[in-house]
């Protein structure tokens, strides 16, 4: 049985600053940002190389995630998805950018990547890389203490990220000894412990067991509700399908922004990208291979029951 | 030394374009045949400042030559343990691990240990050498093989994962992609000729079209008669790969045999945090025998078209 997440979850985005400082003061930036109106991340032709390679990593990128938004992106190994969510994050420096901005801080400026770290959150890839503490529970309290939470306040928000991530039993126990779904969990929870604005997954389900997958993605789920835009890097083509709307990169630039269907009904694309159709969908393709073809393409298993005209 | 690479060894060669297995196109030398293994007893615990954790408990199977066996369990459940176990890079604290019918004291043992090969987890990041040639013949070598068959073995390892030496041998690990290391890394083992080989989460973060190759990689050596040991959370490779199923949960045995699809089969996959493959709950909801749902979408198809 996967227990149920708490139903009321506190609220994950940041409270209203008494001083009014930068966290929550309307986006958008300056003058001439029509398009920004709404946006949480807004990057026009983004560019980005790595020291010594030979080419770009990001070739002239453009996106634009609104307030809530789930927006998916999907890309072969090596396409930008990772350096993108690093440099929408803030940890590093742009090559340059028509535009660049996150939380209505200017990622092309050193003090704006610095307060744009603090409202976006960014799971990495390999939980690893992300535990630094001796404990789970300090581990989740780290970012807070950076941020010299008070410690009655503090340790509320510990318990609350512990037990929303099944942590609580494993609260005391050495990160390097967890399981990698585990050490996943206790990674996330240490992001999402520092309230967000937005937050940027890079393929956090990778390492998860099915149930535990379920979990994080209904955590997701519910971080929209408390109106966080999430940005989901993800090989998991079932992910994507719950998505907003998808962004397909291709060598560092963006060949597909749009609409689910929109993507995996371009198969020519789809295999061109590296990717697959959720498995519904493939089952689909192997049955109009073989002269049945389902209209519409069905992406999710209910969809294809339906269309297959199985028992309800 | 080398006694364990070369001793009755059988070549097996697969038809290039010969059903899915086709990589690349190439025709290529894969090893062979299988190795049998047991499990007795095993017990094994990680220590820890205040108690140990135990992370195996009483864990016993049995598998067949040429078998493959998908390993599956939640996050914590003692699966890279076991592989690590087998592999005979932690010692159990009770119980013993047999090959090929030969149990632990045997004077043979030593050799057949050899010929088990481990892919761990992320494999890539033990990529090490300043070419990719080099990384793959780092395993070979220390077993002391000769270097003809070293870079014999090399060639045939890297045709196998789609690697193709002529293309690739010269190239520096860190300047290949993430897909391409984890072959790299997946052809490092398979130089060494495994008879019996242990993946640990060999899909993890690889794209689609990535992870079909290496399934369509394991499908061949599974073909080639390798034994095959499948640790991994995606139950629709697993399906489509293993013949044999051993569900761990806290370090125990929740249950070990041919995997069946049918209503206990379900139960126990829902009882250890797992899901059914698509495939199996598809054909309950079209109201068929999930007992004999297929393995693949393509077989799937066939039946429903």
């Amino acid at each position: 049985m996967t227990p149920a997440l708490d139903p009321t979850p506190t609220p994950l985005t940041p409270p209203a600053r008494p001083d009014g400082s930068s966290g929550t003061r309307p986006l958008g930036g300056g003058a001439g940002e029509g398009s920004g109106e709404d946006a949480l991340l807004e990057v026009r032709d983004l560019r980005y190389r790595y020291p010594g390679a030979p080419t770009d990593a990001l070739q002239g990128l453009d996106l634009t995630v609104a307030v809530g938004e789930f927006v998916a992106v999907v890309g072969a190994n090596g396409s930008g998805k990772s350096t993108l969510a690093r440099l929408l994050g803030g940890l590093e420096r742009p090559a340059g950018a028509a535009k660049a901005v996150a939380c209505g801080h200017d990622l092309l400026a050193d003090d704006g990547r610095m307060a744009a770290r603090r409202e976006v959150g960014v799971l990495f890839q390999n939980p690893e890389n992300q535990l630094v503490a001796e404990c789970v529970e300090d581990d989740v309290a780290f970012g807070l203490e950076n941020l010299a939470w008070p410690p009655e306040e503090m340790r509320r928000r510990v318990d609350e990220m512990l037990a929303r991530f099944r942590l609580t039993e494993l609260r005391t126990r050495e990160p390097h000894l967890l399981s990698g779904g585990q050490k996943q969990r206790a990674a996330l929870a240490g992001v999402m412990a520092v309230p967000r604005r937005v937050l940027v997954l890079d393929e956090p389900t990778a390492m998860l067991d099915p149930a535990g997958r379920e979990e994080v993605l209904e955590a997701v789920r519910g971080l929209r509700a408390d109106g966080l835009a999430v940005l989901l890097v993800t090989q998991e083509m079932d992910e994507v399908v719950g998505a907003d709307r998808v962004v397909a990169l291709e060598l560092g630039a963006v060949v597909y922004a749009g609409d689910v269907h929109g993507l995996f009904s371009d198969i020519a694309l789809v295999r061109r990208l590296g990717l697959s159709l959720p498995a519904a969908g493939d089952l689909a393709l192997e049955l109009a291979a073989r002269g049945r073809p389902l209209k519409p393409l069905p992406l999710t298993l209910d969809e294809l029951v339906a269309t297959l005209g199985g028992p309800a | 030394m080398s006694a364990s690479g070369e001793r009755g060894r059988r070549r097996h060669r697969a038809e290039a374009g010969g059903g899915p297995a086709g990589v690349n196109g190439h025709a290529v030398p894969v090893p062979g045949p299988g190795m049998a293994l047991w499990c007795h007893g095993l017990s094994f615990s990680y220590e820890e400042a205040r108690a140990p954790i135990p992370a195996l408990r009483d864990v016993g199977f049995e598998l067949a030559a040429g078998r493959s066996l998908a390993l599956l369990g939640a996050s914590g459940s003692g699966k890279s343990t076991l592989l690590q176990v087998i592999k005979g890079l932690d010692a159990p604290e009770a119980g013993e691990v047999g090959l090929d019918g030969r149990a632990p004291a045997a004077p043979e043992y030593a050799a057949l240990q050899r010929e088990v090969g481990l892919v761990f987890q992320t494999p890539e990041l033990q990529l090490f050498a300043a070419s990719a040639r080099e990384d793959v013949a780092f395993g070979p070598r220390r077993l002391g093989r000769p270097e003809t068959e070293v870079q014999a073995a090399v060639d045939e390892a890297m045709e196998l994962v789609g690697l193709p030496p002529d293309v690739f041998a010269g190239r520096h690990p860190y300047a290949l992609s993430g897909g391409e290391q984890r072959r790299l890394a997946l052809a490092g083992v398979l130089a060494m000729r495994p008879r019996l080989l242990l993946l640990d989460e060999p899909f993890v973060s690889l794209d689609p079209a990535t992870r079909r190759e290496l399934a369509r990689i394991l499908a061949r050596l599974r073909a080639a008669g390798v034994t095959l040991v499948l640790a991994t959370h995606d139950v629709d490779l697993a399906w489509a790969l293993c013949d044999e199923l051993l569900v761990l949960d806290g370090g125990r045995v929740l249950a070990s045999g041919p995997w069946e699809a049918g209503e206990a089969g379900q139960a126990l996959l829902v009882a250890s945090r797992l899901r059914e493959p698509f495939l199996v709950e598809l054909w309950r909801r079209l109201g068929r025998d999930p007992a004999r749902a297929p393995r693949t979408a393509a077989e799937a198809a066939e039946a429903l078209r």
